[in-house]
């Protein structure tokens, strides 16, 4: 098979075909390398690459399918890591120089479990500095770039993952997702992105930015590929203490392609927010898409909706300053600019101000509660708008110029407030080429639901099919 | 922090030595008009009315919704 095409096959096509051993994992390890080769240069998706290690991966699981040991749909898939997630006996740099020679000793929770899945570990990718930030920036280990138009962000903060998957340069990546950090890179680079439910996915092991906030999630190119990754990934770990003790279903028996008689909710406030024009445009189509398929679409308010930047700002920053309290005494001068700033600033919010957003967290979520009884779904943009500038300190979205960074947090921010999961899935491009996402957002632990809904999209439309010319 | 008053130079400087910043680093010249940015974006949180809401320190949230819980006006504010 021609290399190139083996690098845009899903999960699970590239799992049928390793299966039945028409495609070898080397080939596909092999191919992914020089996918990376080619591209690299221009995206800088990754900070570590492993190709001996890849390699010999490779040609082990090779052997044990052909010994008839095959572990499942992710033996021999080429998966990367955000580099926040700790890799035993592989550096780990949270995406400073700071951390330039760190080594954990141990695997995350997240990395041993796609071991044992028998996924091939192809590299580290890169990111915003310990996550905070959604766009993508790193004067450390260079911007990321995106693959629709290297001139502009990934998004962030798992930026490296958002291209890596786009690119072709891996089959899944996993990102972590603080105030939009998986959906947002997913939305900006025209990949499915989804966020777990909070305590879902374990946290042991990946560098944290805000402890109540912090959700790891996968990267992929198709919701089943979100469905395979999180069988793999899910389920309860002793080592976090957020850790949920809830039963795991096979994720894969959402992909129904049938959303008939599913409730969705669109919240008025979104439509009333910054918002581009073909953004809005291709948001309503999308949930056109859906009503003609039988969902039954209905506006409803959130009215807290306007607060989420507040509560999910206070709780972010004073958690972030707290966890890295001592790296900013010792290491400010070696931080990326902007992060020292929001680490600094994170100091002058007062236990008073931090529990007042807890408070309103609980009304919040009661309110998210009440809605989620009237509908199955939550539905809007993910992005208010296409993919800005590297660097570009404002967007226009709308009429209106607004700063980056609450711009492209705006639609996310609500669901790590929640809990609740959330997916980006492709559902248009702008006239100049750039990918648009919708979010589609459901009760605690009701993945089966989001993920069922975000494939019926997905198989009606072929949005993800398109290709960045790089 | 948050206040409908601005946060002065004199108390920045102030925060900025108890939370250990050195506060002769010209670097504070950027900080300052950055933290008053900050602390207007969290200002809204003062208009919500959380009398008798606890802070929610339990993050996961519960797989079986139970029912929600009336709101009353007799809870202690």
């Amino acid at each position: 098979m021609d290399p190139l095409e083996l690098c845009y096959l899903s999960a699970g096509d590239l799992s049928r075909l390793i299966k039945t051993r028409e495609v070898s994992p080397v080939e596909v390890v092999d191919a992914h390398l020089e996918r990376i080769s080619n591209t690299d240069g221009v995206l800088n998706s990754f900070i570590t690459l492993l190709p001996e290690q890849a390699r010999t991966a490779a040609r082990r699981a090779e052997n044990e399918i052909q010994g008839g040991n095959y572990r499942g749909p992710l033996h021999g898939v080429p998966v990367g890591l955000k580099d926040l997630f700790n890799t035993a006996g592989v550096r780990t740099t949270s995406g400073s120089r700071i951390f330039d020679s760190f080594v954990p000793d141990q695997d995350c929770t997240v990395a041993a479990r796609f071991l044992q899945a028998g996924a091939i570990l192809l590299g580290k990718l890169n990111m915003h500095p310990f996550a905070y930030g959604p766009t993508g920036e790193n004067e450390d280990y260079g911007h990321m770039h995106n693959p629709w138009n290297p001139e502009l962000i990934t998004g962030g903060s798992s930026g490296g993952s958002g291209s890596a998957t786009a690119a072709g340069q891996c089959t899944i990546t996993m990102g972590s997702d603080t105030g939009g950090s998986v959906r947002i890179p997913a939305a900006l680079c025209g990949i499915v992105g989804l966020k777990p439910t909070y305590g879902l996915v374990s946290r042991h092991g990946l560098t944290p930015l805000s402890w109540s906030l912090d959700h790891p999630g996968p990267m992929v190119r198709s919701v089943e590929d979100a469905a395979l990754a999180l069988n793999a990934i899910a389920g309860h770990d002793p080592n976090d203490v957020a850790s949920a003790q809830v039963s795991v279903p096979d994720y894969t028996s959402a992909l129904t392609g049938d959303v008939q008689g599913l409730r969705i909710g669109i919240p008025r406030e979104y439509l009333q927010a910054p918002l581009d024009p073909e953004v809005s445009q291709a948001f309503q189509q999308a949930i056109g898409v859906l009503e003609e398929m039988g969902a039954t679409v209905t506006e409803v308010d959130f009215p807290m909706f306007q607060h989420a930047q507040a509560i999910s700002g206070a709780i972010l920053m004073a958690e972030a300053s707290a966890y890295h309290r001592e790296l900013l005494a010792a290491n400010a001068d070696r931080l990326y600019p902007p992060v020292r700033l929001r680490l600094e600033a994170g100091l002058f919010i007062t236990s008073a101000d931090y529990l007042k957003a807890q408070q309103a967290r609980s009304l919040f979520n009661r309110e998210v509660r009440q809605l989620l009884e009237e509908v199955d779904l939550l539905a809007g943009p993910t992005e208010p708008v296409t993919a800005p500038r590297i660097l570009a300190s404002e967007v226009q979205a709308g009429e209106q110029i607004i700063g980056t960074t609450a711009a492209l947090t705006q639609f996310t921010r609500p669901y790590n407030i929640t809990g609740s999961p959330a997916i980006s899935v492709p559902c248009g491009f702008s006239e100049a080429g750039l990918p648009i996402g919708l979010q589609l957002a459901g009760k605690p632990f009701d993945e089966i639901t989001v993920l069922r809904a975000a494939h019926a999209y997905e198989q009606a439309t072929d949005w993800h099919r398109r290709r960045p010319q790089i | 922090m948050s206040t409908k008053n601005p946060l002065t130079r004199e108390a920045f400087i102030y925060l900025a030595g108890q939370a250990g910043l050195d506060t002769s680093d010209p670097h504070l010249e950027e900080l300052f008009p950055y933290v008053q940015s900050v602390l207007a974006s969290i200002e809204s949180l003062q208009e919500i009315d959380v009398a008798g809401t606890e802070p929610d320190m339990a993050f996961i949230p519960l797989p079986q919704l139970p029912p929600l819980p009336q709101q009353s006006s007799t809870e202690q504010h």
